[in-house]
């Protein structure tokens, strides 16, 4: 381990005469700079990253060289069929949309509710976020025939006024995933500035001098300048927290506005948007877990942060069980027989393995975090979340792939298989994700400093 | 053109690229680019022969249609007159299979005839067509097709030029000439074609000890020896279905591979109108699953070998309730299926005397032919609904049988064998001996459209022209002459197999046109006796007009009068089974070999649209397997797509098992024509590395019949093997089983004759009641044009007729059995087949399903860049090159009818060696590239030409003047298409017919395809007790 690492300090006893310290250890103003900051400034890096970079490095350019492969033959590399028009491309974009949402959740959202103990973890689940995002956008973009018209998706004005076809929900996706992630993507790189400058103003070499010196847009710090970034902060939370909500409201809606039996339900935008809190979280958790401990941020990143992730992952989850249980009762109360059918054949016809390998992880699953034993146990947790998340991928291919395969008329039924390059591109998804990870790991600061500062108990509610 | 008889034999008459081929300059030319031992080329056309012969044969395309003028080349830089490039334009023709002719139209664009389609004048067949007529285009544009002579003195095969060959063969046939013909042997398929009558004759003047085979594996020889038992003469039965009320089939299957099938279909179709005085009711009788089967009204699965004993038994009833003259009592209801059917087929039978028909299937003894024969007669229907005629396959030449001339081969005495356009090296329990001999023999020639097994085995092969390529003539079934015309210059040079024949007569080489001529004009001054009921054409103006109607007038054989022979009853008596009637017992397992669906007896295994298209009963592709029913494969301990090991004395096949509700119980069925091992880059090429599509049953065929009831073993290897079918098959999951069982009352509206007079509305009320449907938004309102369809199910046999007519006039690329089994297949109209109840008793229904055109369509709203809208005369359209793939609509459409390009299928038509490929495309419609969503467009091509010719001449369109491809195919004329806002419109009015309903329109869909229910007609006893 290259930095010293404190020890666990439990500081998820609620006692309500004493409020326990959002943070352990003997912090300072100055200790958390230097604990952050140094990370981020180190002249070489600890070998497990450069082994963890050089597979994921490796699995990026596999991603690539897959896209430009598929590019080059068709769709036809995927498994992709009549009637599974949609395969495993959709339900990986859908997957990391989903994980996406945690980051500007606990920026916006409990920014905007005070809940400080987000500020250690916050940049963290934002960076989460803005690479989850880019994941996701690969995805639909190279999911189409013809990839080289990607941009007829976009209302340009043209010789032929032809316009995209505005009641298709794929065009909504369209502004709403590209709106998110742009607001995201300020959000988080508004959110970094006094932080960039520190690094800057901490910066030895000529290069890091420059490349903060950038990055930083000049800061100085100044009160004028602090109270025009909070003031913006503030706007942008308030912008982005909508958001939040319509980003997977409207991915639910390819899916419920059209008319195939198990995606024709009004329940979706909710249940989305649960699934994606729920999804986001346990991914914070997963990667929060290994890096507090590898990174030696138990101080900052605290038992009682992980405890109320922890939390939130067993209500959504809880929300997302209700949301299954509703799906069956609507079915059944609804009378329609083709979705009656849809949800029996889900749990009962050939995909039943991936429908109840669902089940199991995104309800059953989280239900040990009504144990404090299990919230409070870094390795229990990420292992819950860490099969909250192959439900949760799960959930998607049983929507996506589970609903198409067994339509209407009993003639068109098929049955969807992925080939391998399904497989190692979905592989390769998370070779970028990380990739892109372990450079923020490496390069810029994990933990928002100067919020982090700003809940000290000697910044007197500053 | 004066005279035709008094002409002189003009050689190379107007096709002049033959002329042009043969002379030395242009044959130097040719061979520089080509050395005499030209291996370079050994798949397909190169670029250079390609322009050579499309620069050649594109100048021919102003010359179709009028060939008996002396004609010259014409570059299209001066335009042909009454000629408008790219116009359609439209020849009579016709081919022949298995002896049995068919008449059509074949449409030509810029001089390349691009669709068949049945003849609609011709009197028999009246614009029927199937899906052999359909894919027969095919193989005019095969790169596989023989491209050249070739000779083969040693191991390596040599490049000839005809002269070569011409020479070869003179100097054979000199020797000949001294022996009269002893050793010379000549192996051709069955044909009905008068003028190579002729030359046979011909021939046989001139060798009296040659010996002439007729090979067809698809033929067998119990019909004619059945007549022949109950009449003394081998006859042809004709059989009315448009008089018969009731129609029994044993093992037979008129509606599939009955060679007069397109004429039976049509008049069965006709008389399944619930609306007329009259409906016929159809028995069948048989061990596996026809077409006939599965559209009778009541069906009994019973294995092949059991057919006898019913017959017989049926024959006992029917006999005693004539005699006695009571009524037919029902058989009591606690009684087994088979004596309640029984029952009331025999009372059908008896109240109907003189308007019912009863057959036969080819593969039964011929005692059952002739107690058929017999009770047909005993029944009054012989004269009425059951006519009989000459035989035309009974040759008046000695014809030897394919195992005799084998012998002789095997013993030496045949010197010469020609084999014309036949393959018996494959296909066959005796080709592997044929081949055997074949390489021993002096000299052997091989005509035929490809390099096949046989050609591998002969010394010489030449090429066949393709019947596209050159004059011809046959007989369709009721003896009609027809006549075909060339409609492009052979592309690679072949000669007819009648011009190959000419070459032993004592002419010498004739062109195919002077020969057919001369078979119809100039019979009379020759020597030789016609054969029976040839046709004669007086004059000139009468030849004109046959070969511009594709038809003679009023030639069909005269009706026989035929009566049974005295002592049949003693020989043959009434319910008492002669020895090779007698049924297996109950345990033993039989095997029923016929004809495939798809590829025939194997000569259409290169032909890719066939190969693709889904049999009509397991939706099977690219393979064949041993088909049966539920019960015998649990008995037999194997599933579906278990590879099984069936042994017939000795003989061996593996191939995968197939189950399939409705087989009889102990009876497994196999389809011939598979396991080709030289068909082609399609079917199997074991030289090119091409795995065989399929496994050659051949091998285990007996004595002609299909039907093999001795010793047969089935174990399974406890290998897998994947079927590609295009619908889910019997094996599917409990929770699938029982949810199709739900949906299918709502999906094929099907209703009793009973039920349909006493509520015409049923269909309306056999789907989902549901809230009155409303539009979120204004509908569009169209004031010109809406076009409709409507399919009415009461017609639809299921053939694939229709699916291949709309690959073939719509570009629709075929994807290959990976694909297939990936779900990928691009057919943009598919039939579903259905099956409901009892596994080993079904019921079932084939629904066709095409794009409905809805007036709501699911896929237009979902379209992010609005690919697909909808047009101001209401058809869906799909815009190609706006289409980004992102396949939403595919998803969001109901009945899956939208098809994605996932690779660029049409890739290698880019290429220039498949130049010849690229032939086959309409130009009417765009090739698909890879990434955009195609489906059916209700032929908007056809829809606009009408359109631009109707405004061009200033007039209103008629009803019924655009024609689908699917509809014009369609022996059963089951498809309507037309003008919804023209209230008269058949379309219309089929749309406001009380059987009319809208496949899942509760969706609000709006569908423009409505279906007419389809009404059964049970025997009512039978349908009080549900049978």
């Amino acid at each position: 381990m290259a930095t010293a690492t404190l020890n666990e300090f439990d500081n998820t006893v609620i006692d309500p005469a004493v409020r326990p310290p959002l943070m352990g250890g003997e912090n300072s103003l100055s200790s958390i700079t230097e604990q952050v900051a140094s990370l981020a400034e180190r002249q070489h890096a600890p070998r497990a990253w450069k082994i963890a970079f050089a597979i994921s490095t490796s699995l990026t350019v596999m991603l690539f060289a897959l896209i430009g492969y598929l590019i080059a033959t068709g769709i036809g590399v995927w498994g992709n069929n009549s009637p599974v028009a949609w395969g495993w491309p959709i339900v990986n974009f859908v997957f990391w949309v989903g994980i996406g949402h945690a980051g500007t959740l606990i920026s916006a959202i409990l920014f905007l509710f005070r809940q400080d103990w987000r500020t250690s973890i916050n940049r963290f689940a934002e960076a989460m976020t803005i690479f989850a995002v880019m994941c996701a956008g690969i995805f639909p973009a190279i999911h189409i025939g013809r990839v080289w018209f990607v941009y007829w998706l976009a209302p340009l004005p043209n010789s032929l006024a032809m316009w995209p076809n505005f009641r298709s929900p794929l065009l909504w996706d369209v502004f709403a995933v590209t709106a998110y992630a742009t607001v995201s993507a300020m959000f988080w790189y508004l959110g970094m500035l006094p932080d960039l400058a520190t690094l800057r103003d901490r910066a030895t070499t000529r290069i890091r001098k420059i490349a903060y010196g950038i990055a930083s847009l000049g800061w100085t710090g100044s009160s004028k300048q602090w109270r025009l970034f909070e003031k913006a902060y503030l706007l942008l939370a308030a912008l982005a927290t909508p958001l939040v909500l319509s980003v997977h409201t409207i991915v639910s809606f390819d899916f419920a506005v059209s008319q195939v039996p198990g995606w024709h339900t009004t329940i979706f935008p909710p249940y989305f948007v649960a699934g994606a809190v729920f999804s986001g979280f346990a991914m914070v958790i997963t990667l929060m877990v290994p890096a507090r401990q590898f990174f030696g941020l138990k101080n900052l990143v605290t038992l009682r942060h992980l405890e109320n992730i922890c939390k939130i992952v067993l209500a959504t989850g809880m929300m997302v069980g209700y949301a299954y249980a509703t799906e069956f009762f609507i079915a059944w109360y609804g009378g329609n027989k083709y979705e009656q059918f849809a949800f029996i054949n889900r749990a009962l016809g050939p995909y039943a393995w991936a429908y109840w390998t669902m089940v199991s992880c995104n309800v059953l699953a989280p239900q040990l975090f009504w144990f404090k034993a299990v919230r409070t146990t870094p390795w229990a947790m990420v292992v819950i979340c860490v099969l909250v998340n192959v439900g949760m991928w799960f959930e998607r291919f049983v929507i996506t792939v589970t609903s198409l395969s067994r339509d209407f008329l009993p003639s068109s039924w098929g049955y969807f298989t992925p080939s391998l390059i399904d497989v190692l591109m979905f592989v390769g998804s998370f070779g970028l994700f990380f990739t892109l990870f372990l450079l923020f790991c490496r390069f810029l600061p994990m933990v928002a400093m100067a919020e982090v500062k700003s809940v000290l108990p000697e910044s007197g509610g500053h | 053109m004066t005279d035709l008889d008094t002409q002189s034999e003009p050689k190379r008459y107007w096709r002049s690229l033959d002329e042009l081929a043969e002379k030395p300059a242009f044959r130097d030319w040719m061979s520089r680019e080509f050395p005499a031992a030209g291996s370079e080329l050994p798949d397909s056309v190169s670029r250079r022969r390609w322009m050579q012969l499309m620069g050649a044969s594109l100048a021919f395309g102003g010359m179709v249609g009028c060939r008996w003028e002396v004609e010259e080349f014409a570059p299209f830089t001066v335009r042909p007159q009454n000629r408008t490039p790219g116009e359609k334009q439209y020849f009579s023709s016709t081919w022949e299979l298995a002896g049995t002719g068919r008449a059509l139209t074949v449409t030509s664009i810029d001089g390349r005839p691009i669709k068949v389609d049945g003849n609609q004048q011709h009197p028999f067949t009246n614009g029927g067509s199937d899906a052999f007529d359909q894919a027969s285009i095919l193989a005019l544009y095969d790169p596989d097709r023989s491209d050249g002579l070739f000779e083969r003195p040693g191991k390596e095969s040599i490049r000839r030029t005809w002269e070569e060959f011409d020479d070869a063969l003179q100097s054979r046939i000199a020797l000949h000439d001294k022996s009269r013909g002893r050793g010379l042997a000549f192996v051709c398929g069955a044909s009905s074609s008068l003028t190579r009558k002729r030359l046979q004759q011909l021939i046989a003047a001139r060798f009296p000890a040659m010996v002439w085979c007729e090979h067809e594996q698809s033929i067998t020889r119990f019909e004619a020896e059945g007549s022949r038992m109950a009449f003394g003469e081998s006859v042809r039965t004709h059989l009315d279905f448009r008089k018969a009320k009731v129609i029994a089939c044993f093992d037979a299957d008129p509606m599939g591979a009955h060679p007069a099938a397109m004429q039976m279909v049509r008049d069965w179709a006709d008389r399944r109108d619930p609306d007329a005085n009259w409906m016929n009711r159809l028995y069948a009788f048989e061990s596996g699953m026809s077409l006939t089967g599965s559209n009778a009204d009541h069906r009994l699965a019973m294995r092949s070998g059991d057919i006898p004993a019913f017959v017989a038994r049926l024959e006992t009833e029917v006999t005693a309730a004539i005699k006695s003259g009571k009524i037919v009592e029902r058989a009591s209801a606690d009684a087994e299926k088979m004596p309640r059917v029984l029952a009331a087929l025999v009372s059908d039978l008896v109240q109907h005397r003189g308007e019912s028909v009863l057959m036969v299937g080819p593969n039964q003894p011929a005692e059952v032919h002739a107690r058929i024969q017999r009770l047909n007669a005993m029944l009054g229907n012989v004269g009425a609904t059951v006519t009989h005629t000459i035989d035309p396959i009974d040759s008046d030449i000695a014809v030897t049988a394919f195992p005799d001339l084998v012998q002789q081969m095997e013993a030496g005495q045949i010197e010469t064998l020609v084999v014309l356009e036949s393959n018996p090296a494959y296909g066959s329990p005796l080709s592997q001996r044929f081949a055997t001999a074949l390489k021993q023999i002096a000299f052997s020639v091989h005509a035929g459209v490809y390099r096949d097994e046989t050609s591998k085995c002969c010394q010489w092969h030449v090429p066949a022209a393709h019947f596209l390529e050159a004059w011809g003539d046959c007989r369709t079934w009721d003896g009609t002459a027809t006549i075909a015309q060339p409609l492009i210059a052979p592309l690679f040079g072949g000669r007819t197999t009648t011009e190959l024949l000419s070459l032993f007569t004592r002419t010498g080489l004739t062109s195919s046109e002077q020969l057919v001529r001369r078979a119809f004009l100039s019979w009379s001054s020759e020597t030789m006796k016609p054969p029976r009921e040839a046709v004669r054409l007086k004059s000139e103006s009468e030849w004109r007009k046959a070969v511009h109607d594709g038809f003679v007038e009023e030639s069909d054989f005269a009706a026989r009068d035929v009566t049974l022979e005295s002592d049949l009853d003693e020989r043959l008596p009434v319910g008492k089974l002669t020895k090779t009637e007698q049924s297996l017992s109950a345990n033993e397992i039989e095997l029923v070999i016929n004809t495939d669906a798809s590829v025939h007896d194997g000569r259409f295994s290169n032909n890719g649209w066939l190969q693709e298209v889904p049999d009509p009963m397991t939706k099977l592709t690219w393979d064949n397997a041993a088909i049966m029913g539920p019960s015998t494969a649990k008995r037999l301990g194997v599933s579906h797509e278990d590879v099984v090991q069936i042994s017939v004395n000795q003989t061996t096949v593996s191939l995968p098992v197939f189950v399939l509700p409705g087989i009889a119980l102990n009876s497994v069925q196999l389809a011939l024509g598979y396991g080709r091992t030289s068909a082609g880059h399609v079917g199997g090429s074991v030289a090119d590395d091409v795995n065989p599509v399929g496994v050659d049953v051949s091998p285990l065929l007996q004595d002609e019949t299909g039907i093999i009831r001795e010793a047969v073993t089935i174990t399974p290897t406890g290998k897998q093997h994947k079927l590609a079918t295009t619908q889910d098959h019997f094996a599917i999951d409990a929770v699938g089983f029982e949810a199709i069982g739900n949906r299918l009352g709502e999906l094929v509206r099907t209703g009793t004759l009973k039920e349909y007079e006493e509520h015409p509305d049923f269909a309306a009320h056999r789907g989902p009641h549901h809230p009155p449907l409303e539009s979120p938004w204004e509908e569009q309102q169209y004031d010109g044009h809406a076009w409709g369809m409507a399919i009415d199910l009461n017609r639809c046999i299921g053939c694939n007729a229709c699916t291949v007519a709309c690959q073939s006039e719509n570009n629709v690329p075929i994807v290959g059995q990976d694909q297939v089994l990936a779900g990928r297949e691009m057919s943009w109209l598919r039939i579903d087949r259905y099956f409901a109840g009892d596994p080993e008793d079904p019921e079932v229904a084939h629904q066709p399903v095409a794009c409905h055109h809805c007036e709501n369509a699911p896929c237009e709203q979902v379209c992010p860049v609005a690919a697909t809208v909808h047009s101001d005369e209401g058809l869906n359209d799909m815009v190609y090159n706006r289409c980004v793939g992102t396949r939403y609509c595919a998803n969001n459409c109901p009945y899956k009818v939208r098809r994605f390009n996932f690779f660029d299928y049409n890739a290698s038509l880019a290429k220039p060696e498949n130049a010849l490929q690229k032939m086959i495309l309409n130009p009417d419609v765009t090739v698909r590239s890879r990434g955009v969503m195609e489906k059916c467009t209700y032929c908007v091509q056809r829809i606009q030409d009408t359109k631009i010719d109707a405004k061009n001449n200033r007039r209103s369109i008629e009803d019924g003047e655009i024609v689908t491809a699917c509809q014009q195919a369609c022996p059963a004329k089951a498809i309507v298409f037309g003008d919804l806002n023209d209230k008269n419109s058949a379309v219309a009015k089929a749309h406001d017919d009380d059987r009319s309903y809208g496949m899942l329109s509760e969706l609000n869909t709006k569908p423009r395809t409505k279906y007419l229910a389809r009404i059964r007609n049970p025997h009512p006893w039978l349908a009080e007790e549900g049978v």
